[in-house]
Formats: structure tokens, C-alpha cells, sequence
């Protein structure tokens, strides 16, 4: 054998690497029992919490996961970069329910995985909302409920003689009693989807929704421009949401009230947590919960935090088991013990609130009547570019850029064309 | 290859239009190359054949000819951000070449402490635009901002920098001013230093002020410098994308939307990656029509004044 290297050989070995390299790891991974998945993660206890449900998952089952964690807004924009490039690098998604109508092509249906009496185990709300409403296909499976309750600083209102706010009248006079001095009353969010959950619950509570019989857009009906009105006075007529309220999402508003800024504030069920330790709160033992408010109703959100697989997943079956295992008893129970995040099956719902005692429990069963009473959003095809029309067109009207009425009315003419090309009137 | 192939070579070397050390040359870039096409040339390729579909991810993605672009040229938010683009990339050029040349003339100069400055110049431009981004985020803020304690102290009233759509504007253009200023006056130092003293000299000698100096000999000298640093700005104001997004995400409403910033939301929010990449390329286009106009009209005038 000569031991120069011929031109053909060198490009034949170069190539001979490449492929090899390329092929590599889908080589390993077929020869091991082994899932990927991307799974959401916020604050220092959600990696300790992953490792330790994948471990023992492992341990049961013998399958491995290889993971990877990201927050909300990058997870969101990698699953949608993913999803268009049809790539199978995960197998398992951590999704919501906030822009799920997205995937429904794309997410392989989990019906057939789970029976009829295992879907009953869940919060209703939770997995309507996951549905295809044209297919009846199950795009994920609901981990944890994500709705709202009244935060409020029980030393504060105590001290000043006041209770939490029931009614929209009495926010605003409760608000304006406490504000001053550098103090404010409530905090809302006021930019992107945080927003437009917001407008949302008002909406709902205004008697108004966001879609007719038809599916036409009619939230800009009287109860719509009452409720972004309501909305947007809150901040520029009342004044008792602090004006920088309008670029502010759920991180900033938990911090204005967690820092003792701010005396009341929506926020879901994590906060409980967030808010009890010393290390990211500084009005520990120095607040309470009640109910959300309500007007002519008391509907609010309740959407969920969910599982779901790949549609381009090779291994179907095993990431199907581990989904299974982050939505069943043993996670939920250690989700709530670690976060409070409010359990997704009512059966382990109703476990913790039994178990628990004093405000936590009486902070459970709020939570639990605002999930009974919850609502979304529709899933029609093209909804979820009609959030984002949304989104802009209520920071516009809380920003006084135009009235609620011209900003709603122009964003309902937008959004049935933007629905109709996706097909929802097909 | 064989021994007769190799002898062989030379008669096929004549036949073929590339000499035979360019063809060896294509061979060994041959693997740069093919990951230039994979890496740029494909996805630019891409994304241009996807601004002619419906492309979202509902299955589906049926091919609508130039509707992507005609939906977004008639579209109510694509104007905004084309309107906060122009605006934005106009003032923001224009106080970054006027300042910019200003202080590279301040610190050309033999004053004291001019070497100081001209590094801590350098402090700006090396900071990732991100960490601009939230810098400006908090000292914006009107609750715990510097900025709005520093005019409290003066009895002067709160400015609502991120939550009025016109102070919004105003806000991302300061905060691209300060850092990419910097750079102008780097350039602009560079092109004062290496100008030739001859003609500064003479007209020194001949009385002119400074003022007549700079405006008749240095600033026609340095126009080669000026244009560069134009067309270096041009580029990047029309892919400015993070320090917007962190300090204002193109809100309040819209206000704040560059082309980059809107595409996005499309492409990432609404998952409409059609008229995202049909954003992209009208950003593209526009960019290339400024530079054509900063290049081609001088160049048209110079060419009519030979005839």
C-alpha cells in the first residue's frame, strides 16, 4: 500500500468523516433506549425539579431522557422554529395552551395514548382547550393550570381599614385609597400576551366574549370597549397602576408587588410560592389572597401549562411514557410541593387542598373556583396571529395612543380577514 | 489516478477554459464554499421561495404569488414600522454622523486628556446591544429610572420615556446614538488623521478661520470616509433589532416597531413565516435602494458634469 495520499482518497475520507459525524448521534440514540425533550423551566428550582422526574422515570422504566431546558419565550420561539424546519431533535414538548392552535399539525395527537376515564382525571377547561375544535384531535396534555387570584398586602389594607376588592368599583376606589407616597394600588400587565390576558378576563367579566355564533370577531361589542376602557384607566385616568405598568409582563408585575411597591396584583398560582420565600419576596407573612374581581360575571382565565409529543418523533411510545409520567400523580404532587403549581387532575387538586390548612387552603379553593369558572380563548385556525393583532392593538388603547373603541373595531375588521384566509369560515 | 491519467492530464488541462492551478484552486475552497451555499446562500434562498406561500405551520402552504407582500405594503402595521424605520434610521444617521464628526475634530486635537477620551470611546461599540438594551430599560424607567430621578431633583416633571409612543421613539433612537456615536468617531478620527496637512497648511497661511478649513478642505477630503460610515449605518439600522426588543419589544403599541422587530412578531408570535420573510425582504430591498441612491446619484452628477 503506498502511503501517499491521492487527491480522491483525502476528498473520500473527508466525506467518509462528515457523514459519519452527521450521523452520530442519531446512531447512539438508536441503539439506546433514550428520548429528548425540551422542557420549560423559570427560577432555580425547576432544573432540580426536571432532574429529579427524569431520574426517576429512569429508574422505572429504564428509558432515558436527554433534555433541555428553556424559558417561556425562547422555549416558544425554538418549538416554532423546530415545528416549520418538521425536526425531529425533540421527541417531547413542554407547550400551553396560549398559542397551541399553532401546532395542531404539528404535534402528534394524543388521544389514542390516554382513555376516556384518564382525560376525565383532568380539569375539563384544560383539556378543551387543547383540543383541534375542527378534528377533535388532543394536542397536548394539561401539567398544570395556570389561573389567576387577587394578591393583596393584608398588613396594608389592614392597617388603613380596607378589604380586597370583589367588584371593578371597588378596585378602583380600594386603588385610589392606597395609592401615593410612591405607593400603588394595583399592577396590571399591559404589554403582549400578559395583556391580552388581562383584556381577556375583563372582556369575559363584561359579559362580552371574544368570538360570535358564527366565529366572527365581537370583541369589539359594547362589553369589549367597556372592558379595554376599564382597562386602560386603570393606568392613565385613575392612575392607581403605575404608568410603566403599559411595558410590563408577568415578570415585572410579581416584582413590583414582591418588593412592596406595588399593594395588589393578579398573579397565578406560582407567585404563593415566590412570594413565601424570603429569598424572592420582602413582604413574606405581610400579604393574603382573594378571589379575582369580577363585574357582570366572574370569569377569568384558566389555561394550562402542558406535555406534548413530536409528530416527527421516532419513538413514540417511550416519549408517550414519559409525558405520562410528568402529568401523573407522583409529578403533580412534587410540582405543587416545589412551586405550588396547581395540579391539572382534579383528583390530586382536591388531594392538596385537603391536606392543606389555614390561608393556603382558603387561597386552593379560590383558585379552584376560578378554574371551575374559566375560560380561553377561541382555537380557530388563524387565532393565534389574531393574539399578536391583539396584543397591539390594547397596548395602543392603554397607551392612549386611540380610543378603545377605534383601536378594537379596527383590530376585529383585521382579524375576521386574517381568520378567514386560515380557513376558520371553510 | 493512474500514471497514464496523469500524463494525460496536461492535454485535457488545454482543453478545459480554467488553467489547471485554478481548478485546483476551486477544488481545495470546494468544502468553504459548500458551507457558504448551506449556511447562507440556502437559507436566504429559502426564505425568499417562502414569501411566496401561505407559510405557517398549519400543513398546508399553498403558493399566493407576490400576496405576502402586497398584504404587508397595504397593511396598517407594516406602515408603522416602515414609518418608525425611516424615522428612526434618518435621525438616528444623522445625529450619529454630525456628533460623530464633531467630537473625532475635538479629540484630533492637542487638548489634554484627548487620549483618555479617544479610549474610553472605545467603551460603547464593545458592549453587546443587549446589555444597551436593559441598561436603557431600567434607566428609562419612570419609577426607578436615573433618568427621570435626575429631573425630579430639578423639580422638572417625570417623562414617560417607555410608555408614550413619541418618547418610546425617542428612547431607542438615544440609546442606538450612544452607542454606535462612538463608532462614527472612531472612523472619523481615522480619516482626519491620515487627511494630507499641505492644503490645511496653505490655507492656514492664507487666512482662512477654522470654520473655513473644515468646511471647504476637511470635509470634502474625508467624503470617501463619510459615505462608508453612511453605508456601515444604513446596513445596521435596518437590522437594529436588539436593544429594541429589550427595552420596549416595538410597543407601546406598535410604536416602537422596526422592520426586524415586526418580522419577527410574525415569524415567532403570530407563526406566519410568509409574511415575516416577505417583511424581511422589503427591509432588504429598501436597504439596497438607500445605498443605491447614496452611491448611484453622486455618481450619475459626476458623470453628467464629465459630459
Amino acid at each position: 500500500m503506498s502511503g501517499n495520499l491521492s487527491r480522491r482518497k483525502f476528498l473520500a475520507a473527508s466525506a467518509a468523516v462528515t457523514a459519519g459525524s452527521i450521523a452520530a448521534p442519531w446512531i447512539a440514540r438508536a441503539q439506546t433506549n433514550e428520548i429528548t425533550a425540551l422542557l420549560i423551566t423559570g427560577g432555580p428550582l425547576y432544573p432540580k425539579y426536571w432532574e429529579k422526574i427524569v431520574q426517576d422515570f429512569t429508574a422505572k422504566t429504564g428509558i432515558k431522557v436527554r433534555y433541555d431546558l428553556l424559558e417561556f419565550t425562547p422555549l416558544t420561539a425554538k418549538v416554532v422554529t423546530l415545528s416549520a424546519a418538521r425536526s425531529s431533535q425533540y421527541d417531547v414538548y413542554s407547550t400551553h395552551t396560549a398559542q397551541i392552535d399553532s401546532y395542531f399539525n404539528h404535534f402528534a395527537p394524543l388521544n389514542s395514548y390516554f382513555s376516556d376515564s384518564e382525560l376525565a382525571e383532568f380539569y375539563p377547561v384544560a383539556v378543551k382547550y387543547l383540543r383541534d375544535p375542527k378534528t377533535g384531535n388532543l394536542a397536548a396534555i394539561p401539567r398544570n393550570m395556570d389561573a389567576r387570584v387577587q394578591y393583596y398586602r393584608s398588613d396594608i389594607y389592614q392597617e388603613k381599614g380596607l378589604k380586597p376588592a370583589e367588584t371593578w368599583e371597588e378596585l378602583v376606589d380600594v386603588g385610589l385609597k392606597l395609592t401615593g407616597n410612591g405607593h400603588y394600588g394595583l399592577v396590571v400587565p399591559g404589554q403582549g400576551d400578559p395583556a391580552q390576558r388581562t383584556f381577556s378576563d375583563l372582556l369575559w367579566q363584561a359579559g362580552g366574549d371574544w368570538v360570535d355564533q358564527a366565529n366572527k370577531p365581537a370583541f369589539n361589542s359594547e362589553a369589549g370597549i367597556r372592558a379595554l376602557t376599564f382597562y386602560r384607566d386603570l393606568i392613565q385616568k385613575h392612575k392607581i397602576v403605575p404608568s410603566d405598568a403599559v411595558g410590563y409582563q408577568w415578570n415585572e408585575n410579581s416584582t413590583e408587588f414582591s418588593s412592596g411597591t406595588v399593594y395588589a396584583n393578579f398573579d397565578w398560582p406560582g407567585a404563593f410560592a415566590t412570594l413565601s420565600n424570603p429569598e424572592t419576596s420582602r413582604i413574606v407573612g405581610k400579604w393574603s389572597t382573594a378571589p379575582y374581581v369580577r363585574d357582570k360575571a366572574a370569569i377569568s382565565c384558566a389555561i394550562s401549562h402542558a406535555m406534548a409529543l413530536n409528530g416527527q418523533s421516532g419513538r413514540k411510545e417511550a416519549a408517550v411514557e414519559f409525558i405520562k409520567y410528568t402529568v401523573g400523580a407522583d409529578a403533580q404532587r412534587l410540582q405543587f410541593e416545589q412551586f405550588t403549581n396547581f395540579p391539572s387532575s382534579q383528583a390530586i387538586a382536591k388531594e392538596v387542598i385537603a391536606a392543606a390548612k389555614g390561608p393556603q387552603a382558603t387561597w386552593l379553593r379560590q383558585l379552584e373556583t376560578t378554574i371551575a369558572n374559566g375560560k380561553e380563548w377561541p382555537k380557530l385556525a388563524g387565532f393565534s396571529k389574531v393574539c399578536t393583532l391583539m396584543f397591539s392593538a390594547i397596548e395602543q388603547a392603554l397607551s392612549d395612543q386611540v380610543s378603545p373603541a377605534d383601536s378594537l373595531n379596527q383590530a376585529a375588521t383585521e382579524a375576521e380577514e386574517i381568520m378567514r384566509r386560515a380557513g376558520a369560515y371553510d | 489516478m493512474s500514471a497514464v491519467a496523469q500524463h494525460q492530464a496536461p492535454g485535457r488541462r488545454r482543453r478545459s477554459p480554467l488553467p489547471y492551478t485554478w481548478q485546483r484552486g476551486y477544488l481545495l475552497a470546494s468544502p468553504a464554499l459548500l458551507v457558504m451555499l448551506a449556511i447562507l446562500v440556502y437559507p436566504l434562498g429559502y426564505s425568499f421561495i417562502m414569501s411566496f406561500f401561505r407559510w405557517d405551520l398549519s400543513g398546508s402552504a399553498p403558493f399566493i404569488g407576490t400576496g405576502n407582500y402586497s398584504d404587508e405594503l397595504f397593511g396598517r402595521q407594516f406602515n408603522q414600522a416602515l414609518r418608525n424605520q425611516t424615522i428612526f434610521s434618518v435621525v438616528s444617521i444623522t445625529i450619529e454622523v454630525v456628533a460623530g464628526m464633531a467630537i473625532a475634530v475635538l479629540v484630533n486635537g492637542k487638548l489634554r486628556g484627548m487620549r483618555l477620551a479617544r479610549t474610553l470611546l472605545l467603551v460603547p461599540p464593545m458592549i453587546a446591544p443587549a446589555v444597551v438594551g436593559l441598561n436603557f430599560r431600567w434607566l428609562f424607567n419612570t419609577q426607578y429610572g436615573l433618568v427621570d430621578a435626575l429631573l425630579r431633583m430639578f423639580n422638572l416633571p417625570d417623562i414617560p420615556w417607555l410608555n408614550h409612543p413619541a418618547w418610546a421613539l425617542v428612547s431607542v433612537i438615544v440609546a442606538d446614538v450612544w452607542q454606535n456615536t462612538p463608532l462614527m468617531v472612531l472612523l472619523f478620527l481615522a480619516g482626519l488623521q491620515s487627511l494630507p496637512q499641505e492644503p490645511l497648511e496653505a490655507a492656514t497661511v492664507d487666512g482662512a478661520t477654522p470654520w473655513q478649513r473644515f468646511w471647504h478642505i476637511v470635509l470634502p477630503l474625508m467624503r470617501p470616509v463619510i459615505m462608508i460610515a453612511l453605508m456601515l449605518r444604513i446596513i445596521d439600522t435596518f437590522r437594529t433589532f436588539d436593544v429594541v426588543w429589550l427595552m420596549t419589544q416595538g410597543g407601546p403599541g406598535g410604536a416602537t416597531n422596526l422592520l426586524t422587530v415586526y418580522s419577527y412578531l410574525l415569524a415567532f408570535q403570530a407563526v406566519d413565516f410568509g409574511h415575516a420573510a416577505a417583511v424581511s425582504y422589503i427591509a432588504l430591498g429598501m436597504s439596497l435602494f438607500v445605498l443605491g441612491l447614496l452611491y448611484g446619484v453622486p455618481w450619475l452628477i459626476a458623470k453628467r458634469r464629465a459630459i
